[in-house]
């Protein structure tokens, strides 16, 4: 048609074109726009640049020699722009993702593959990754946005892409890994509480690349300080990473180093450790949108839960606010019930905590901190029994994609916002006294029963649309993902 | 469509669908429908030398044109590829009312050879408490929690809402939206399946009294072009059915408005159960509740235009655990909440005496099991 007028232009310009393609001996005919979908830099797209001498015959075939299978798969999927779900079946995404980066269409492959936005009350269990030996995992990372996850597990350091492939494994000189994040594509910088210092590794060429040690030049005590935490949410090569390191005779600080050049470049929050409220935090977040450092620590003893949360602004290395719990709350009821976790959204808006007694999930709006800021959320599904005391200990809390995780005991729970129409109105009209609402929020079980078996929630990270989640003395990570397959299982 | 066609050039209809060629005769296209892109090309081909190409996959079009030319889906196609590409496929060339109906076929549905053929999971802990299959293709609404889980004609996807219900309790599907109601929770909630964070697109309520709170959903029903509703009021004295336009969900008519005075605990049972009955153009509604008497239960036709009950039954003796209404046989049927056996009632002499006949079998002594939900199959 269009194709037929001039012999000197290349088919590129042509999109309604047809090509006939011979992959592996199977013809294939489709037209330029479709072959050039899969981006201007893959094969396909080149194939369309040459010169189409004779275009008033049938065009020749051009001959790739391929398997015509997963072709017409990935033809498929160029074309209609969905990935058909019988290729699921037929091909692993090993399969498909090798010819697809052959063909240069792994753009589409990706976003076809990719699982659409994490849901929490949807999410279902889609894979456990389990490094090859020695596969408890001690710490995990999973801080880029393109769902993969660097797992430690002992003194190793696995890396899973975007599509959960394994792309290496590095050993470091570490005993156990009990801090670990991804500061770099490449870098790992891993801390533990066995030895001192905090190590980076590159995981692709499996070598140590530096370390950094808290020294003070007028303090000779400060001496061989172990990592007890490592800053989440770091994103650019602009921030510091900030990395809180404990002494053997517990004073603490954080420092934030400087991903760049592997050094120190400022301490803040320096504290003697020596009570509960100047221990060294074991959970730090960097809120960049509002320039502070939180910190967090938790401390159990015989008479409960003890701990306090502290935002740092690193520039002046004052503590602009913090809670000790268990405190002399205004409200006798929260007596004693300290918090088991913590943690603040990535957008800054709001901390979120759980209670170990109780078990209760509480919200503190960044924007009004105060003496008790703490809102608790109330619970207002049906299907959800009563609580017991105790309930909160060992509780894991993350707050993920306007979404908080409770990983309570073995169950995994997810907390959500209700975008009530109504409900909406009124709290806008609260907004005055209060940002968010006690019954803003529902619980909604993530999990279900069987899964609570395998084992108490030990650690939680979200990265990409994923959830990780590790398991005390299970091997492996548990890859929790929303789908729009139903997994319907056939029963003839 | 002509099993074979003469072999005159304007009769026959050569087709390049991804490098293969498929030849059929322009009537079979043109059964595609007006939408199709395929009845277009039987209309303008010009029976000139050129071949149309499209650019799809030739195999699951392959399956396609066989579903055009016969009817129904080849059995080889439902083994090679899945329901859902046949439908993503359908829907591509506008063929998927033809496919669903292929899918769907009452002829194969078979009340006494029925087996399990899928089990579809649910995600979290939360038990199914409401179902609804939609009218129009063979999609599927389940509750489960305060969820809303969406499942597509082919039963191959799903999507998931969170609405502000506590649990969800009665539910309807309404072609895009999805109706859903809890007892004990103000407002009936017309839910776009489509947004998983905010689904609630209106909140229908009733109030009995201008002071008083809004009224919790005991069921939900629908006609061609009305939306049923019965409210109970929070404090249990005051319940009413709702009609609203289907279009604009605005109230047109309030039927069976009941209200308790004194110690007439009996005198408003809201109703549980809501069925549009085509035939008649009635509105069936039936509820029970249990008294110091037993479990005590009426069931009314109403006429929603006049907003009369036509027909109304007390049930004292043997109340219904469940009852519905078939169109096609033009009666009705109940489990007896005390017998376990199933009464028919037929429609015509319904102001009879004593209407229920037990169809029961016979030869069974009677077991006195609690009779549970039960329903009238498409085919009645």
């Amino acid at each position: 048609m269009e194709g037929r007028d001039s012999s000197h232009v290349t088919l590129a310009s042509q999109p309604n074109a047809r090509v006939v393609l011979d992959v592996g001996g199977k013809l294939f005919e489709t037209t330029v726009a479709t072959l050039q979908s899969g981006g201007p830099d893959s094969l396909l797209a080149a194939l369309c640049l040459r010169a189409n001498p004779d275009s008033d015959e049938e065009p020749s075939p051009v001959f790739i020699d391929r398997d015509p299978e997963i072709f017409s798969t990935l033809l498929s999927l160029l074309r209609s722009g969905r990935l058909p779900s019988s290729a699921l079946s037929r091909f692993s995404n090993q399969d498909l993702l090798e010819e697809a980066l052959y063909y240069g269409v792994e753009a589409s492959l990706r976003s076809a593959l990719s699982p659409p936005p994490l849901v929490g009350f949807d999410a279902t269990l889609v894979a456990t990754l389990r490094p090859a030996s020695d596969a408890f995992p001690t710490a995990l990372s999973a801080g880029s946005e393109d769902g993969s996850v660097w797992i430690a597990h002992g003194g190793q350091i696995s890396a899973y892409d975007w599509s959960l492939a394994h792309t290496g494994t590095v050993r470091t000189h570490l005993d156990e890994i009990t801090a670990l994040q991804r500061v770099w594509p490449e870098v790992a910088a891993a801390g533990s509480l066995d030895s001192p210092g905090l190590h980076f590794y590159d995981v692709s060429g499996g070598r140590h690349v530096g370390s950094v040690h808290w020294s003070d030049p007028g303090d000779h005590r400060v001496y061989k300080a172990r990592v007890t935490a490592i800053a989440a949410g770091w994103s650019g090569p602009d921030d510091p990473v900030y990395v809180a390191f404990e002494c053997p005779h517990r004073e603490n600080c954080i420092l934030a180093v400087d991903p760049a050049t592997l050094l120190a470049a400022a301490a803040i929050g320096r504290q003697s450790g020596s009570a509960a409220k100047a221990a060294a935090p074991g959970r730090l977040v960097h809120v960049r949108e509002r320039g502070l450092v939180f910190a967090a620590a938790v401390s159990a003893g015989a008479f409960g839960y003890a701990g306090y949360m502290r935002l740092w602004d690193p520039r002046s290395g004052e503590a602009v606010w913090e809670t000790n719990e268990p405190g002399a709350g205004s409200s006798s009821r929260r007596f004693g019930d300290s918090f088991a976790d913590a943690d603040v959204d990535r957008e800054g808006s709001a901390i979120y905590k759980v209670c170990w007694r109780s078990g209760d999930v509480a919200v503190a709006d960044m924007r009004r901190l105060g003496e008790d800021p703490w809102v608790y959320l109330e619970e207002r599904s049906a299907a959800v029994g009563m609580r017991s005391a105790g309930e909160g200990a060992n509780s894991v809390l993350r707050c993920y994609k306007n979404q908080v995780f409770v990983g309570r005991e073995a169950g995994l729970e997810v907390w959500s916002q209700i975008m009530d129409k109504e409900g909406g109105r009124r709290r806008s009209e609260r907004e005055t006294e209060a940002a968010v609402c006690e019954n803003a929020f529902r619980r909604i079980f993530v999990d279900k029963e069987e899964d609570a078996r395998r084992g108490l929630i030990k650690a939680m990270e979200g990265g990409g649309d994923r959830l990780f989640l590790s398991r005390e003395g299970v091997e492996g990570v548990e890859v929790w993902e929303s789908s729009d397959l139903s997994g319907a299982i056939s029963l003839l | 469509m002509p099993p074979y066609a003469h072999a005159e050039p304007g009769n026959v209809v050569t087709l390049n669908v991804g490098g293969q060629l498929f030849q059929t005769t322009p009537q079979t296209l043109a059964l595609a429908g007006p939408d199709s892109i395929l009845s277009s090309l039987a209309s303008s081909l010009p029976s000139s030398s050129s071949v149309p190409f499209i650019d799809r996959d030739p195999d699951l079009f392959a399956a396609l044109l066989s579903l055009l030319r016969t009817g129904r889906i080849p059995s080889r196609a439902t083994a090679a590829f899945d329901h859902d590409d046949l439908l993503a496929e359908a829907r591509f060339y506008a063929l998927h009312p033809l496919f669903l109906s292929a899918l769907s076929s009452l002829a194969l549905f078979d009340a006494f050879a029925l087996r399990r053929s899928l089990l579809l999971p649910l995600p979290g802990r939360d038990a199914c408490s409401a179902l609804a299959p939609s009218p129009l293709d063979a999609s599927l609404l389940v509750a489960h929690g305060g969820k809303v889980s969406s499942f597509d004609p082919s039963l191959r996807r799903r999507a998931t809402v969170l609405t502000p219900l506590p649990a969800v309790d009665s539910l309807l599907a309404l072609g895009p939206l999805a109706a859903a109601g809890a007892a004990d929770f103000p407002g009936l909630h017309l839910l776009d399946l489509g947004h998983p964070g905010g689904p609630v697109r209106h909140v229908l309520r009733w109030c009995p009294h201008p002071s008083a709170p809004a009224a919790a959903v005991q069921a939900i029903g629908s006609s061609p072009d009305l939306l049923f509703c019965s409210f109970e009021s929070c404090r249990r004295n005051a319940s009413a059915i709702l009609a609203f336009d289907l279009t604009t969900f605005q109230p047109v008519t309030e039927i069976a408005r009941r209200e308790i005075y004194g110690a007439e605990l009996d005198s408003a049972i809201p109703a549980t159960k809501l069925q549009w009955v085509p035939g008649t153009n009635l509105l069936m509604a039936a509820g029970s509740h249990g008294g110091p008497s037993g479990l005590l239960g009426d069931i009314r036709l109403w006429d929603v235009r006049s907003g009369e009950a036509i027909w109304e039954l007390k049930e004292k003796h043997n109340c219904f655990a469940d009852v519905t209404v078939s169109d096609g046989l033009s009666a009705m049927f109940k489990v007896g909440i005390n017998s376990g056996e199933v009464f028919m009632a037929d429609m015509r002499k319904l102001s009879s005496e004593e209407p229920w006949i037990c169809i029961g079998d016979g030869r069974r002594p009677s077991t006195g099991k609690e009779g549970g939900m039960w329903r009238c199959g498409r085919r009645w």
